[in-house]
């Protein structure tokens, strides 16, 4: 059955009908698809899979939250780490002049072993934020679970829409227009002409342009 | 504007751990000196407000894109002599061209390298040091 074949109201839409008018033509196209789509046996699945969009909504913010308190936890462990290194440097400048200016006295004072010390102590603390670094990759597993999820109900909702286009679709259909003002981040670029694939190509491009 | 480390960035992209490592890696290369706006309509108020010497934005925002910064600062007879860098996962290839052609100093995409911003940077920062001497010797 296609949707051609629907009987509708009968009465033309005219371009300037009073809302009331307008509102019960709309009220009988909307009768009209409810019915098609029961018969079409897809009502159900679109329902649970309807039904699923607000959840899925609420896991996708999920995902966003906990990447980004990872990325916070990391960049903050690396901000502590890169103070520890830029101390440890300026540390490892002034010790090594004492040693040039005078080897003896630096040892028998004790300021070698005093800097062997705290390099030690600093080293310890870098790897340490090293070990938070490795741990606040735990968010993948939590967040890859999640999106498996709303995964498989984005596949639902296009099996069920696909199968209504398809029993839907006038003979002539008319090309797709698939152009997204701004698409973010290429996922597949095989066999894709219209993007670059990595800055070089990107460089390429720009200097064929003479940019 | 004379071309040095202590030059002032502005740095534009809607995530803020992107932000984030833009000003970490610029800090690395030297030039410590930066703030930071979430969307084009913010950054075009913070550029008027402020002097800055340097753009890096990202395209994908709110409110106001990199594109629109982009054009809204060439337009603007204050800002347009700003170099803006684009930094954005845009990859399409009619994206790269239409910002060379609305006057991008340069487009990187992500993700990026440390090297690839240090050396876009440098190329940039290059350029004004030529075009200034140029126009000093005019």
């Amino acid at each position: 059955m296609k949707m051609n074949d629907l009987p509708l109201s009968g009465i033309p839409l005219p371009t300037e009908a009073p809302p009331a008018v307008v509102f019960q033509q709309l009220g009988a196209i909307t009768r009209q698809l409810h019915d098609a789509l029961n018969q079409l046996g897809v009502m159900p699945k679109l329902q649970i899979a309807a039904q699923g969009l607000p959840d899925a909504r609420s896991r996708l913010h999920y995902i966003a939250e906990k990447s980004a308190a990872a990325a916070e936890k990391v960049l903050n462990a690396v901000d502590r780490a890169k103070a520890e290194h830029a101390t440890l440097n300026e540390q490892t400048r002034l010790i090594a002049a004492s040693v040039l200016k005078d080897p003896v006295r630096a040892v028998a004072t004790g300021e070698v072993l005093n800097f062997l010390g705290e390099m030690e102590a600093a080293t310890e603390r870098v790897d340490q934020q090293l070990t938070e670094i490795m741990l606040a990759q735990d968010f993948h597993d939590l967040t890859g679970q999640v999106m498996a999820r709303v995964i498989a109900l984005a596949s639902e909702l296009e099996d069920s829409l696909v199968k209504l286009l398809v029993q839907a679709a006038p003979h002539e259909v008319a090309s797709r227009t698939d152009m997204a003002p701004l698409d973010g981040p290429v996922v597949d670029p095989q066999g894709r002409t219209d993007v670059v694939s990595g800055q070089s190509e990107v460089d390429d491009l720009l200097a064929s342009m003479g940019f | 504007m004379s071309v040095s480390t202590d030059m002032k960035f502005l740095i534009v992209d809607d995530f803020s751990t992107m932000r984030r490592i833009v000003r970490g890696l610029l800090k690395e290369a030297g030039y410590v000196n930066a703030e930071e706006a979430e969307d084009g309509a913010v950054a075009l108020q913070t550029l008027r407000h402020g002097k800055f010497d340097f753009v890096v934005t990202d395209i994908n925002m709110p409110v106001m894109n990199g594109f629109e910064l982009l054009s809204a600062i060439k337009k603007d007879d204050a800002l347009k002599q700003i170099p803006v860098l684009m930094v954005t996962a845009e990859a399409r290839k009619e994206d790269i061209i239409r910002a060379a052609q609305a006057g991008a100093a340069g487009y990187i995409v992500k993700p990026f390298t440390k090297a690839t911003l240090e050396e876009k940077v440098e190329k940039i920062m290059l350029k004004l040091a030529a075009t200034a001497s140029a126009a000093a010797a005019a």
